[in-house]
């Protein structure tokens, strides 16, 4: 250890001009969106806790419904009905389970504290997002091609598919980020997350398993891509409007 | 010890926090009612009091972490008046539930934080450097008084006018102590700190004491009379 104040603390003026880093802050905000998304998945990676979580789930899932029904469980009239409905089952409650634990675990383990003294909470909130958001494709990635085989499941316009993949997964991405921080702040947490989430996300999965139809039917209605996206755009408003009322005493 | 906002740069002026009337419960319990101090720069205000006196609580709504459920709290900063978002970002903080994230290094959290306040990264290092925290171990790891430089470190990144400090010395060996007082006086040279311990502390440049014990056991009689400074 050296000795206590031998070394020279930075002089302010010579940080600023040679740093860098305080920069406009639009940059600032950029920069602590993108710091809280690192530190997720850096520490992710290290504990792998949700990671297991949504992968264990999904597949554990994915292979009692391919038991449970098969290709052969569903006649192929009823494929078109049952089978995208199922994939977003599946996603909804890997989801349910896997992403709430961000916010809890910050309130449980303390860390909460420093991270209400030092970030912006709408970066904070946007860096939570992206890395639930892409917690979600990664586990979409893994899951839809295997669903896709073992169920057998027609897909007739992979664009649409992946449309539907990546719409609906950030819209779950932004409603289980924003709903995890109110049920981070409330007891009674178990019970809490499923409650909000199901009028929250009913029309976002609805939505989105009437888009995944049309990628297998081969198109789909007017507007169901448009009105996805929207309402990801209005959780995401509504998110970043809320969540410092949430987060904030 | 100067500060990373660009207004310090000019010239170190006064800093002044200033609570009135402070009223804080929770639930039926009352924990503060009606406490009043100040502190200016350069000086220490020490706040003393026994177990659930209100120590942390007073410390917490100067914060900004807790709302006062009345009373008024003022920080200023080079003559200007912070709001209560401006000052839950500008404080330091110190204090036993302040965590880190466990798998990440000593390094790595402060790293994540300094990026939070747009301070230069090196920073971080120097301070743990100066603290003699290991840089490289993961948080989880570190014993519990390497756990409190690390408070400390962190507290320090943005060169905050104000701190606030809940039991700052404690688990430190002397070394640590002896690192964190230097800390401390460099920081008083343009800073003002509000240190909370339950027995009475030697600190340097101490304006007032604050005791919550006295002002607690007043504030559970019928008539609530206001705390003041000694």
């Amino acid at each position: 250890m050296s000795a206590p104040g031998s070394l020279p603390l930075p002089a302010p003026r010579a940080a600023a001009m040679a740093g860098g880093e305080v920069g406009t802050p639009v940059r600032r905000w950029l920069g602590e969106a993108t710091a809280v998304f690192v530190k997720d998945w850096r520490t992710e990676l290290r504990t792998r806790h949700a990671l297991h979580t949504l992968l264990l789930f999904a597949v554990t899932t994915l292979i009692t419904v391919s038991m449970a029904l098969g290709p052969l469980g569903v006649s192929s009239g009823e494929r078109l009905a049952v089978l995208p409905a199922l994939l977003w089952i599946i996603l909804l409650f890997a989801a349910a389970a896997g992403l709430p634990r961000g916010f809890v675990q910050e309130e449980e383990t303390h860390t909460a504290t420093a991270l209400r003294l030092a970030a912006t909470p709408s970066a904070l909130f946007c860096g939570k997002t992206l890395y639930s958001a892409s917690l979600l494709l990664a586990l979409e990635a893994l899951l839809v091609p295997l669903y896709v085989a073992v169920m057998q499941l027609p897909v007739v316009s992979l664009g649409l598919l992946f449309a539907a993949l990546a719409a609906g997964g950030l819209g779950l991405a932004i409603g289980s980020t924003l709903l995890a921080a109110i049920v981070a702040q409330a007891q009674g947490r178990g019970a809490l997350f499923p409650i909000l989430a199901f009028p929250v996300l009913l029309p976002l999965l609805l939505l989105a398993v009437e888009l995944t139809r049309g990628a297998v039917a081969g198109s789909v209605g007017e507007g169901v891509l448009a009105n996805l996206l929207l309402y990801d755009g209005a959780l995401a408003v509504s998110g970043l409007m809320l969540f410092p009322i949430v987060w904030n005493p | 010890m100067g500060r990373y906002n660009p207004q310090a740069m000019t010239a170190p002026s006064d800093s002044l926090v200033e609570f009135t009337d402070l009223l804080r419960g929770f639930g039926r319990v009352p924990v503060l009612a009606g406490v009043s101090g100040q502190a200016r720069t350069g000086q220490v205000l020490l706040v003393t009091g026994s177990n659930g006196s209100g120590k942390s609580t007073l410390l917490r709504c100067l914060a900004g972490l807790l709302r006062p459920q009345a009373g008024t709290i003022r920080l200023r900063e080079d003559g200007r008046e912070l709001d209560a978002v401006e000052r839950r970002r500008r404080v330091g903080y110190v204090a036993p539930d302040l965590a880190f994230y466990e798998p990440l290094t000593a390094e790595e959290n402060l790293t994540f934080f300094c990026r939070l306040r747009g301070v230069p990264a090196r920073r971080a290092v120097e301070l743990l450097a100066t603290l003699g925290v290991p840089a490289r171990r993961a948080a989880g790891a570190l014993s519990s008084g390497m756990r409190q430089r690390l408070r400390w470190a962190w507290a320090l990144l943005h060169q905050p006018r104000l701190l606030l400090l809940d039991e700052p010395f404690q688990n430190l060996d002397e070394a640590g102590e002896a690192a964190v007082r230097t800390l401390l006086d460099s920081h008083l040279e343009d800073g003002l700190a509000v240190i909370a311990t339950p027995s009475p502390l030697l600190v340097p440049r101490l304006a007032a004491t604050l005791d919550l014990s006295r002002h607690h056991a007043a504030s559970d009689r019928p008539t609530a009379g206001r705390a003041g400074t000694a």
